[in-house]
């Protein structure tokens, strides 16, 4: 028997307050636990999709805000062009490597949008170095062949091979390729030759969006710069887009931080009067334990160990509540932000869930301070005859 | 030779305005291995002196010594060390905690000092105030008598030289406090210093002296006046 056994046994006078106590933390915990894990596992899956694009810089439409770009890069159709004279303007301009051309339309197929990008192989190919295919790509001179992304072929049954009635006219169209999945957007989307998708969607001549590779990132600010000055395009570079998404988001997150933290100066006020009702109630078995040799180091010990084991307690299972309820907790963040990558937005760190069950202890040790200092300076002979004061 | 010693024992107490006088200089000396009853009426001070032997509070003024050592305006810290190496405690209201069994209640007091949980100890004190059969029962399951030897045992674990009992049976009816009393003589017998304060007159008669109290006196002194220090109570 210890101060430890006693603190665990005194938890189990008042088990109805003490456990809704235990719940109040959980609740608290979990909500802080699933935000820092969704927006690690959010920032995480944005860089990664914006790595995946294989691209540094994108041209699009001159007055084509951020967020439509970024809706561009999720699949968004937007009404405004490019043209093929913009594109040789930007593979004239030294420095870049390379500037695939996109025409991104979408068709509504049995009641739901298929994203559909026209692109050239030639330009794009080497931009997805992680692509692999499973079938063959088509050619840029090829038409009525299609490569499909690996979640859209699984929904739709679809395999190399298939034909599908696709376009506003229900052409045949063949699929040549599935991708393997990638984790990101282009696993749901269709993918044409250029030539193909605008002679398809009556777009001769016209692209959505360029994406241009630098031969060397630090040539990036001279070609945007360059690329400014063409009269119809507007740069964004990747950067400026993950930094437009993450503004995005952050309201939403700072308004989530402020619900935690009402919800946490909550559960430590519940948890501090839950403490000092004990003790007041304790009063006269405190005055006991001092006459029986307790100093005010082992009252106060006492008390901070009932209040970190139930703040423990608390983070333990808000933290298990957070991790079972992620999938709902996920399906939910995408309903409500702007732009969601592709993948799992959850990341369960361990070093955040060490922080997480840290921040219960340090919860506990604040909330038990008063009702502990207060304790341990009562006086043994009053305590005994139950005055608080 | 005196285990005790008191001179000009002065305690007063502050309620509002006023300021009550517990205790009015007692001058007292008690011996090792005596039973000593404090009888008195309501007030007369019998739990003040008690309080103050046991170190549980200061005096206002005057001299107390325990084992020779004078303790009084000692800090709470040395008091603490007193109580947990001199002095065992028995209450009229038992004060068992409710989640701890019997042998766990018992064996508390070596927690707080810092001793080993010697459960043979705890074992043998058991069996001394006859709750051995009862060591895993919590304190809801005893009737008041084996509450009281409970809280006994637990008064007796860190082996005190006085133990100090405040109406130890006032909560008991006759026959469960005429074992109690049988304890405390058994224990007495063992060398143990006894201090009882008790309403009973026909119980107070079976120690060895009775200090009758009376407006915070030793009834047969006379009066002195108490002298406050100068921050008051």
């Amino acid at each position: 028997m210890n101060l430890f056994t006693l603190a665990t046994r005194n938890l189990q006078r008042r088990k109805g307050r003490t456990l809704l106590t235990i719940a109040g933390i959980a609740i608290a915990v979990a909500i802080l636990f699933s935000l820092l894990s969704f927006s690690a596992g959010y920032e995480q899956q944005l860089t990664k999709e914006m790595d995946s694009f294989g691209f540094h810089l994108l041209a699009v439409p001159k007055g084509c805000p951020y967020e439509a770009t970024t809706l561009i890069l999720h699949g968004g159709v937007i009404p405004k062009y490019l043209t093929t004279g913009d594109l040789e303007q930007a593979r004239a301009i030294p420095g870049v490597s390379a500037a695939a051309p996109m025409l991104l339309q979408q068709v509504i197929k049995d009641g739901a949008p298929h994203i559909v990008y026209g692109i050239d192989p030639a330009t794009m190919l080497p931009l997805k170095p992680a692509w692999k295919v499973n079938g063959r790509f088509f050619t840029s001179n090829e038409s009525r062949v299609m490569v499909i992304g690996s979640t859209l072929a699984e929904k739709e049954h679809l395999v190399p091979g298939s034909i599908i009635p696709f376009g506003p006219a229900g052409e045949p169209y063949t699929i040549v390729g599935v991708l393997e999945p990638t984790t990101g957007e282009d696993d749901n989307f269709h993918f044409l030759p250029l030539a193909d998708a605008q002679r398809l969607f009556h777009k001769d001549g016209l692209i959505t969006a360029i994406a241009i590779r630098a031969d060397d990132v630090k040539d990036i600010p001279s070609i945007s710069e360059k690329l400014e000055k063409i009269p119809d395009i507007q740069v964004v570079t990747m950067a400026q887009v993950t930094g437009t998404i993450m503004n995005l988001v952050g309201s939403a997150r700072v308004l989530l931080f402020t619900v935690i933290l009402i919800a946490i100066v909550i559960s430590a006020a519940g948890i501090t009067n839950t403490l000092l009702m004990s003790v007041h109630e304790r009063t006269r078995e405190i005055g006991m334990m001092k006459a029986i040799g307790a100093s005010g180091y082992h009252i106060a010990l006492l008390l901070l160990s009932e209040t970190i084991l139930i703040t423990l307690m608390g983070g333990i299972i808000g933290i298990i509540a957070a991790i079972a309820g992620s999938g709902l907790c996920e399906t939910f963040v995408r309903g409500i932000i702007p732009y969601a990558p592709a993948g799992s937005l959850a990341i369960f760190d361990p070093v955040l869930i060490v922080e997480c069950l840290a921040f219960s202890i340090l919860l506990g040790l604040l909330c038990g301070l008063y009702p502990a200092w207060r304790s341990a300076r009562l006086s043994p002979m009053e305590a005994i005859r139950g005055a608080w004061e | 030779m005196s285990i005790i010693t008191t001179s000009g024992l002065c305690k007063n107490y502050r309620r509002g305005s006023e300021v009550i006088h517990a205790l009015r200089g007692v001058d007292l000396t008690i011996g090792a291995g005596e039973f000593v009853s404090i009888t008195g009426p309501s007030g007369a001070g019998k739990t003040a002196l008690l309080n103050l032997l046991g170190c549980l509070d200061t005096p206002t003024s005057g001299m107390l010594a325990i084992n020779g050592v004078p303790i009084a305006m000692r800090e709470e810290k040395d008091l603490v060390k007193i109580r947990r190496e001199h002095i065992g405690f028995v209450f009229q209201q038992f004060f068992l905690i409710p989640t701890l069994t019997v042998a766990e209640n018992v064996g508390l007091p070596l927690v707080f000092a810092g001793k080993p949980y010697d459960t043979v100890k705890i074992d043998r004190i058991l069996r001394e105030v006859g709750l051995s059969h009862r060591a895993d029962h919590l304190p809801s399951q005893l009737s008041g008598g084996e509450m009281q030897r409970v809280a006994i045992g637990r008064a007796l674990v860190n082996d005190p030289a006085i133990l100090l009992a405040d109406e130890p049976t006032g909560n008991l009816d006759s026959v469960t406090a005429e074992g109690i009393y049988a304890t405390f003589e058994a224990l007495n017998r063992q060398g143990l210093t006894l201090i009882i304060v008790t309403h009973n007159p026909v119980l107070a008669k079976r120690a060895g002296r009775i200090i009758a109290l009376k407006d915070g006196q030793i009834d047969v002194l006379p009066v002195q006046e108490c002298i406050p220090p100068p921050s008051g109570v």
